[in-house]
């Protein structure tokens, strides 16, 4: 197995507002290699896009951050770098893809410049060169008529092809890791497809790590070889897409697919519904975070807090934090 | 127009001036959703659903046509009987938070239809309240806080709730899962379901979850670009799509097993819906259509009976075949 | 330190607040009445402030030029609050081509300063046809015609945001007559937000009531008012400067106060935002200390 490009150990982030603090990722651990799609799965408030995005420094602004354990990518330590290290690494080692392509683009420059900026800036291209690429990451990214859309402005591109432009500019820097968070949420379901199906492409041209950020079973289910479940700023569940998706074990990840329903199956599933809500992050009990909505919790869940444990192991192990679970149905642990 | 019919449109069209341009939002649709149906609306943005749905409250002004609901001409509603419109249609909106006064605490919320239409003194509204948050499985407690100190998911049973307060025969939502985290999606979902049986609401939903549609639709209207394209039962629609937008739609969903997922044909349309301001000429869909012919650039398909016993607009669909991508 | 602020400023205006209400009990002589046996008397135990050019009692006057002041004030905002937010509100829930006509005549009355439209009708008031009424009417008169585009402009665009939020359609969808919008939905979020803004106005009133008086266009004599005893006074700057130290002070501080107040409100909007604001801070500031501790004790 070829060694990580991207990974984070023991992750903990805790996030102060002027009002509350709230532990956003508590000991979160991943890794992603080329060639691989990661994809990190959970509500809003679960600590998905701080989990990934907090060890490069993107982070919810006027918000006082505290980050602790280990990241790496590149063979550097990302919490240790300097803000201008960091922001080097951010803009050529990654990629990333926002919901909003306007985070992304300048509403003032044309969409062109912009990318070739971006290629002479981190591929060292020169500007022949860049001009060159930029047009045919246009292209790539399935924008008709590049030479033409080189010189528009984003305001003149519809959201589909804005979200190809902005991919195009995160590919404009040969990123090593592509994270893509919640592409296609904001898009309708045609174009979602149009864009699912232009990252999975790019991905396997170029091999590069892509992590997919989303909440949406089913993009996971187009684009991802592993997932990961998180919930409430921890992993519950992590393994291939296969495995998680088809034989889920921990409670959460069983009720938020039950709560998805697939309409291709003749029988219909019933939508089977999650009680409650997500805890508050900023008043959180010792034990199990999922404990308050689970169907199967024991006394034990309220005060302690369940290990991932390894139940399928393969090339890439299937792990599951629910002792409740594994104790119940028999399961095999491997650790 | 049959009194077995909640709400019927005919022809009806919804334009609207912007310093773009002329937005013909719906353009000349035909619907009818009899009593007691759990009908959902899909299509992409632009296609004018929420318009439509707007249109049938009257929150919209309709350019053209005829909105009939419960046998009675929508007109005729706004102008003889307007409080009576409110306590037999109700619509729910997207944004529960926007749709509630910042200022008022839920019980005042539930409360304000009833003191609209004067309906019970305090002890019976206070009953009333009660019986409204049983209905949607709320607790006592929230009466006195804030819409904005709720979450998202008992946000939208309020607004539910308050819809239902004044008991309503037909119920109009406007994308109400579409701000509410997946988990929650599915207990409001049930919740219409249950409402639908326990209280024989006619239900109205304009979605673009197809999963939940296909879960708890008896029928469904595809929109494109501000016209029908398909209508149909629920099942046998999605099962055997005839239209060939509504192949493509359905086809764009991804199936939650990645084993599926992996061996599926997919159906990828080229480019972005085209703006409502200019529409294509002839059918609508012929400008991304893979099986577009040359009637379909000039001619506009109407609705015909198709193989699954529902309608749909395409020039190459009738009751014995259909195309298929 | 932000802790003390709002109340330390706002003391004169409090204070004058509470005098003009009440000015009859705190009155130690009539204000009016006139004692030749003892003019430019300085301070003393039966005249705390001394007395004027005419024997009247100092102190006396200036609680009363007080009362004076707040009761022309409050008549002449909550008159000009009324036709501000009337004319106001009716253009934003009416729109188009009413709210323009209307729009054009808040915005004339707003493009001239206050003062300048009172004095060109307390001119034009100066007729013959008027003279029926007394100065001081003509006074609030010409003054609430001065002040209500303020808030009429104000409230229209309270009106026109509130409209466009999606609770009113729903109120709509419920069946809610206009009024019932207007008077449930509506009005509550107007007075909110004029009231606040006319209470800050409050100063530059009284500072235009004083000024109109001044220019002997205000309150007539013998009623205490402060901006005539600057007038009165004006002759006697030299030998009694206190006669215009003691009504400037008074007139210099209540403005000042309600000033300060304005300049709190447009910043916080509420009182009530000043506080949380700034318990806010204090809290995110302790948040942020302790987070620095955690790290130091992790690193260590």
């Amino acid at each position: 197995m070829t060694a990580p490009v991207y990974s984070v150990e023991d992750l903990v982030i805790d996030l102060y507002t002027p009002s509350v603090s709230v532990r956003a990722v508590d000991g979160a651990s991943f890794q992603v290699r080329p060639g691989e799609t990661l994809a990190i799965v959970g509500e809003s408030g679960s600590g998905k896009t701080v989990m990934t995005l907090g060890p490069l420094g993107l982070l919810p602004e006027g918000v006082a951050v505290d980050l602790k354990g280990l990241a790496r990518a590149d063979g550097r330590d990302l919490l240790r770098l300097s803000p201008g290290d960091l922001s080097a690494l951010r803009g050529g080692f990654f990629g990333v893809i926002f919901q909003d392509p306007m985070s992304a683009l300048n509403p003032m420059l044309k969409i062109g410049p912009q990318l070739a900026r971006q290629a002479q800036l981190y591929a060292g291209l020169s500007a022949e060169a860049a001009r060159r690429e930029a047009v045919s990451l246009l292209a790539r990214s399935g924008i008709p008529d590049p030479e033409d859309r080189y010189d528009r402005y984003p305001h003149e591109l519809s959201g589909g092809m804005l979200q190809r432009a902005m991919i195009a500019l995160a590919l404009a820097a040969r990123p090593r890791v592509l994270i893509a968070d919640e592409p296609t949420t904001a898009l309708d379901a045609t174009v979602q497809a149009q864009i699912l199906a232009l990252i999975r492409q790019i991905q396997q041209e170029d091999g590069i790590a892509v992590v997919l950020i989303t909440h949406d079973i089913g993009a996971v289910s187009v684009l991802a070889d592993r997932v990961i479940v998180l919930y409430a700023g921890q992993i519950a569940e992590e393994g291939t897409a296969i495995d998680v998706l088809t034989a889920p074990a921990h409670p959460y990840t069983r009720g938020l697919l039950a709560s998805v329903p697939d309409f291709r199956s003749e029988i219909a599933s019933g939508t089977r519904e999650i009680p409650g809500i997500p805890p508050n992050q900023a008043q959180l009990m010792p034990g199990c975070r999922f404990a308050e909505r689970c169907d199967r919790v024991q006394p034990a869940c309220h005060s302690h807090r369940p290990r991932l444990q390894t139940i399928t192991r393969g090339e890439v192990p299937h792990r599951v934090a629910c002792p409740v679970i594994i104790a119940a149905e028999g399961i095999a642990t491997h650790d | 127009m049959t009194e077995s019919h909640a709400i019927e449109a005919k022809s009806l069209k919804v334009h609207f001036q912007t310093s773009a341009g002329l937005v013909r939002a719906v353009d000349g649709v035909d619907l009818a959703i009899p009593k007691g149906a759990f009908h959902g609306i899909v299509g992409e943005s632009g296609c004018g659903k929420t318009t439509l749905a707007r249109a049938i409250v009257g929150l919209q002004s309709a350019t053209e046509g005829q909105v009939t609901i419960l046998g009675r001409d929508r007109a005729d509603w706004a102008r003889a009987d307007r409080k009576g419109f409110a306590r037999s249609v109700q619509f729910i909106f997207q944004d529960p938070l926007g749709s509630m006064s910042r200022r008022q605490t839920v019980g005042q919320t539930l409360e304000e239809p009833l003191l609209i239409h004067g309906l019970g003194n305090a002890a019976a509204r206070k009953a009333r309240l009660a019986e409204l948050l049983d209905l949607v499985a709320l607790p006592a407690t929230v009466l006195d806080r804030l819409p904005r100190s709720l979450s998202g998911g008992q946000r939208q049973r309020v607004s539910i709730a308050r819809a239902l307060a004044l008991n309503p025969q037909v119920l109009i939502c406007d994308e109400p899962l579409s701000a509410l985290d997946v988990s929650v999606r599915a207990q409001i979902v049930n919740l219409f379901a249950r409402l639908q049986a326990q209280l024989g609401l006619t239900i109205v939903i304009v979605a673009h979850d197809l999963a939940i549609v296909r879960e708890v639709c008896s029928s469904v209207t595809v929109m494109y670009l501000g016209r029908v394209a398909e209508q149909g039962g629920t099942r046998p629609l999605f099962a055997d799509p005839a239209h060939p937008y509504s192949q493509a739609l359905l086809s764009a969903v991804p199936s939650p097993d990645p084993r599926i997922e992996a061996v599926r044909p997919r159906i990828l349309l080229e480019g972005d819906p085209p703006s409502p301001r200019n529409p294509p000429p002839g059918c609508r869909f012929s400008s991304r259509c893979p099986l577009v012919e040359a009637q379909c650039r000039v001619l506009e398909p109407d609705l015909r009976r198709v193989q699954h016993g529902g309608l749909a607009a395409c020039h190459l669909a009738h009751a014995q075949s259909h195309a298929v991508i | 330190m932000m802790k003390n602020w709002p109340w330390l400023i706002l003391t004169p205006a409090i204070l004058f607040v509470l005098i003009g209400l009440f000015a009859p009990v705190l009155m130690t002589h009539d204000a009016a009445k006139q004692d030749y046996t003892a003019i430019l008397q300085g301070p003393s135990l039966e005249h705390y402030l001394g007395t004027d050019y005419l024997g009247r009692d100092m102190f006396s006057r200036i609680i009363g030029g007080a009362r004076t002041s707040l009761v022309a004030m409050s008549v002449v905002l909550v008159a000009a609050l009324v036709i501000g937010v009337v004319i106001g509100s009716f253009a934003g829930y009416v729109g188009g081509r009413t709210e323009l006509v209307l729009i054009s005549i808040i915005d004339i009355a707003l493009a001239l300063p206050s003062l300048v439209i009172a004095l060109a009708l307390i001119g034009v008031f100066s007729g013959p046809a008027w003279v029926w009424m007394s100065d001081y009417w003509k006074m609030i008169i010409a003054l609430t015609l001065a002040w209500w585009a303020n808030y009429a402009r104000m409230s229209r665009a309270v009106v026109v945001a509130e409209l466009q939020q999606p609770y009113i359609e729903a109120a709509r969808v419920m069946g809610a007559s206009h009024l019932w919008i207007f008077t449930r939905h509506i009005l509550p979020h107007v007075l909110g937000l004029v009231v606040v803004y006319a209470s800050a106005d409050a100063g530059a009133l009284v500072l235009a009531i004083a000024t109109l008086s001044f220019l002997g266009l205000g309150v007539a004599p013998p009623v205490p008012e402060w901006g005539q005893m600057l007038v009165d006074g004006m002759s006697y700057i030299e030998e009694f400067p206190s006669l215009v130290i003691i009504p400037g002070l008074a007139l210099t501080a209540v403005v000042v106060s309600f000033n300060l107040l304005g300049e709190a409100f447009a910043l916080q909007k509420v009182p009530r935002a000043v506080r949380g604001g700034f318990l806010a801070r204090k809290k995110a500031a302790r948040v942020a200390e302790e987070a620095a501790r955690a790290a130091t004790e992790a690193r260590a």
